[in-house]
């Protein structure tokens, strides 16, 4: 027992020590548990890019305490403002405007003004977000219609942050439906950075929304919406029209320039060849009448051939269910749900003539939207370099769509 | 003196000394080799494999390299040999303590000024630098499992956004890109360094040369692993992603929903670099103390004082990473070759047993 005892004596110096340098480097390393002291520090939750003719206007929405009205939720936010020659001069400028601290860390979108995307490459404003070691690359980069500072002074309908309500329509729920698309500033950099140059982002619009007076996120006596004197964007909630935000079509680029826009239809069918869809519908008809058919599951690739000359094959297999018909239909054909085989023929046509717009749509605008150059160079560098100005353009088409019917 | 177990140099061989090569190696490999960064870190590290099998003949004589020293070359020559061997240690050891430095500033601190947020680090180094190296067995057997567990939980949450065809076209940047990107990375590598100093505080076993390298290569494994989901993940991005262990988890679609939780296994990860950092500064103390003896205050006070260095030369060249990076890296590449390939290899000659005096 003594012998114990003094063995154990002996070594606790040791645990001690073990115990302590453990406890020490956690908390050392814990960083101050993520606390911010909201007094002292702007918290971006989403910035909205403008070229100007000096160079650009930011917008940055950020956080605000809600005050302490008990019946509020949410998260309340103001936007403020800053000009400069580059992104940076603009955070400054919004930090000596309201004596704020700007953090990035929080900030989870990135908006870019049409105009901005279509005039030049949008790398030299994204370029800041990239290099800033304190901006999450992961968060959601999109265009939108008009300019960003327009978009994100709006007033939405279904939450008190425009933001927020913007990164809603970038659900996994959305991208599984194949509504919409979403990009991370990462992946968007990759492919800009990549052999093919070229990437996307989902474009926002917004349309009005009329809701009742007691209706809608951004509504009561919570102090939400924009505001700040001089950098306020907008002026209050209850005076200005309320927004719903969708994101159904999808902005393409090349060489970080805006090229085109793919209509809802062949953003559809890029999501299906992404293999992304898993719980989306879409509509075929049957003797002139609609008829809504489950995806319930997507294999969709496109691959690459250079054998003689480049060809590109859209292969896309899905599983499908009747979901809706748009006529009554006798109880029978509720119960047995079997789609017929003119309903598979029209589907099938619809989606490989979606398919055949999209390409087209790339062909035109030139978007490796497929990262074909890019895939080119992983099998062949050689081949890469004898078809890499040409691949789109000489690429012979192939699409293969096969319905799997499910009752 | 208590020794250490096989089971914890093993620990070490496969856990711990695979973790310093998670911060800035992989970005560099990106920066020299581009996709072909394996080749580079797999040379490095199959060198270095074979090092670590000669270091463990060199074991079975149960001397400590010290000894070894001293019994070839006599008391003062060995001295000054195991001086300069300490000095090459605390040379080694201080771009990964910048490295740590501005890892915690950028990931875990981002408005605390650095020389606060990081200062702590060095009274934690001075208190373990001045223990023996017969506790860091004990430490080991600690941070082996938290090291297994932060790299396997930071590979599960980056596989699923991880692009292996990124990897391709192999071999491309060409057989001088690798060879200057293995010369360039060479400092990341003093494994063997560690192990020859690690000599006689183990008590060698039947089959431990042989283990060792098994162990050596499984942790080389895990790292090489993580250097395709790294580039697998960043692509052309890779060549400015700094601290890439503490990112790559965040782009799983569960961060989205639960959080950065994959930051539990960056902090495991972290601490685990903590003591790894400090290790080659014990070690050279540990040195120091056989030169000019353990008694009193002197481990203490050698610690002290070489932390002290340390830290005054970290604040002082605080914005000098780059520059330094580059001198230790592209300038100085041919110092860890010769204390971590050629000094084991020429350990091999050193006389096992005291010269015999010769009595007249």
């Amino acid at each position: 027992m003594k012998e114990k005892f003094a063995k154990f004596v002996k070594t606790l110096p040791m645990k001690i020590y073990i115990i302590l340098a453990a406890v020490f480097i956690f908390t050392f390393f814990s960083n101050d548990f993520g606390l911010v002291d909201i007094q002292k520090t702007a918290v971006i939750l989403a910035a909205g890019l403008d070229r100007t003719d000096e160079g650009y206007h930011l917008t940055a929405q950020i956080a605000v305490p809600k005050g302490s009205d008990r019946n509020s939720c949410g998260t309340a936010s103001i936007d403020i403002e800053g000009d400069g020659k580059t992104v940076s001069d603009c955070i400054t400028q919004i930090y000596g405007k309201t004596g704020w601290v700007p953090k990035l860390i929080f900030c989870n979108l990135l908006l870019i003004g049409e105009d901005t995307a279509k005039s030049e490459d949008i790398f030299d404003g994204l370029d800041f977000f990239l290099r800033n070691e304190y901006m999450q690359d992961s968060c959601f980069i999109a265009a939108c219609e008009g300019t960003a500072k327009d978009m994100l002074t709006t007033v939405s309908a279904i939450d008190d942050t425009t933001s927020q309500s913007i990164e809603k329509i970038f659900s996994d729920a959305a991208v599984k439906a194949g509504t919409t698309v979403k990009s991370t500033l990462k992946d968007f950099a990759v492919s800009y950075y990549g052999k093919s140059k070229s990437g996307y982002m989902p474009f926002v619009r917004s349309i009005d929304q009329n809701c009742g007076a007691d209706s809608g996120g951004g509504s009561g006596s919570s102090a939400s919406g924009s505001g700040g004197g001089s950098e306020s964007g907008g002026s209050s909630q209850g005076e200005e029209q309320k927004k719903i935000y969708y994101a159904n079509e999808t902005a393409l680029f090349s060489e970080g320039k805006m090229v085109a826009l793919l209509t809802p239809e062949e953003t559809f069918a890029f999501t299906l060849l992404q293999g992304n869809v898993f719980a989306g519908t879409m509509t075929a008809e049957e003797d002139g009448k609609p008829v809504t058919l489950s995806i319930l599951s997507d294999e969709g690739k496109v691959s690459l051939s250079v054998k003689n000359k480049p060809k590109v094959t859209m292969s896309l297999r899905t599983k499908i269910r009747l979901f809706n018909r748009g006529v009554p239909a006798p109880i029978d054909d509720v119960s047995k749900s079997e789609i017929s085989d003119a309903v598979e023929a029209n589907a099938t046509e619809r989606l490989t003539q979606y398919m055949t717009d999209l390409w087209q749509t790339c062909l035109d605008s030139g978007c490796d939207l497929f990262l074909l150059n890019r895939n080119l160079y992983r099998s062949s560098p050689k081949k890469y370099a004898e078809w890499k100005e040409t691949l789109l353009t000489s690429a012979d088409l192939e699409i293969k769509v096969k319905i799997d019917k499910v009752k | 003196m208590n020794k250490i177990a096989p089971r914890q140099l093993y620990f070490f061989l496969a856990c711990i000394a695979p973790l310093g090569k998670l911060v800035l190696l992989p970005t560099q490999l990106a920066h020299y080799s581009a996709n072909d960064l394996l080749f580079p870190a797999a040379i490095n590290f199959l060198l270095q494999a074979g090092i670590v099998f000669l270091i463990m003949l060199l074991a079975r004589s149960n001397k400590t390299f010290y000894d070894l020293l001293v019994n070839t070359f006599g008391k003062i020559v060995g001295k000054i040999l195991i001086c300069i061997f300490a000095a090459f240690l605390f040379f080694i050891s201080f771009l990964p303590i910048l490295e740590q430095k501005l890892l915690v500033q950028s990931v875990f601190y981002d408005t605390l000024p650095s020389v606060v947020a990081f200062s702590s680090f060095f009274l934690f180094s001075a208190y373990l630098c001045a223990k023996p190296a017969s506790v860091l067995g004990r430490t080991w057997d600690i941070l082996g499992p938290l090291a297994i567990a932060g790299m396997v939980g930071i590979l599960v949450f980056a596989l699923p956004v991880t692009d292996f065809g990124a990897l391709a076209p192999v071999g491309v940047t060409g057989a001088k890109s690798i060879f200057f990107s293995t010369a360039y990375t060479l400092n990341w590598f003093y494994d063997s360094a560690i192990l020859l100093l690690l000599v006689g505080r183990f008590e060698y076993k039947k089959g431990m040369a042989w283990k060792s390298v098994v162990f050596y290569l499984i942790g080389a494994a895990a790292i090489l692993f993580f250097l395709a989901v790294f580039y697998g993940v960043y692509e052309g991005l890779a060549v400015r992603q700094i601290f890439s262990f503490s990112k790559i988890g965040k782009y799983n679609s569960g961060v989205t929903v639960l959080g950065r939780i994959d930051y539990l296994f960056v902090f495991a990860l972290t601490l685990g670099m903590a003591f790894y950092c400090a290790l080659p500064v014990q070690l050279g103390v540990g040195c120091l103390v056989d030169t000019f003896g353990a008694d009193k205050c002197k481990p203490a006070l050698f610690s002290v004082g070489i932390n002290l260095v340390i830290f005054i030369l970290s604040i002082l060249l605080d914005y000098q990473f780059a520059a330094i990076n580059t001198t230790v890296n592209e300038k100085l590449w041919f110092l860890p070759p010769v204390f971590c390939v050629l000094v084991p290899i020429l350990a091999l000659l050193l006389r096992r047993k005291p010269r015999e005096r010769k009595v007249r």
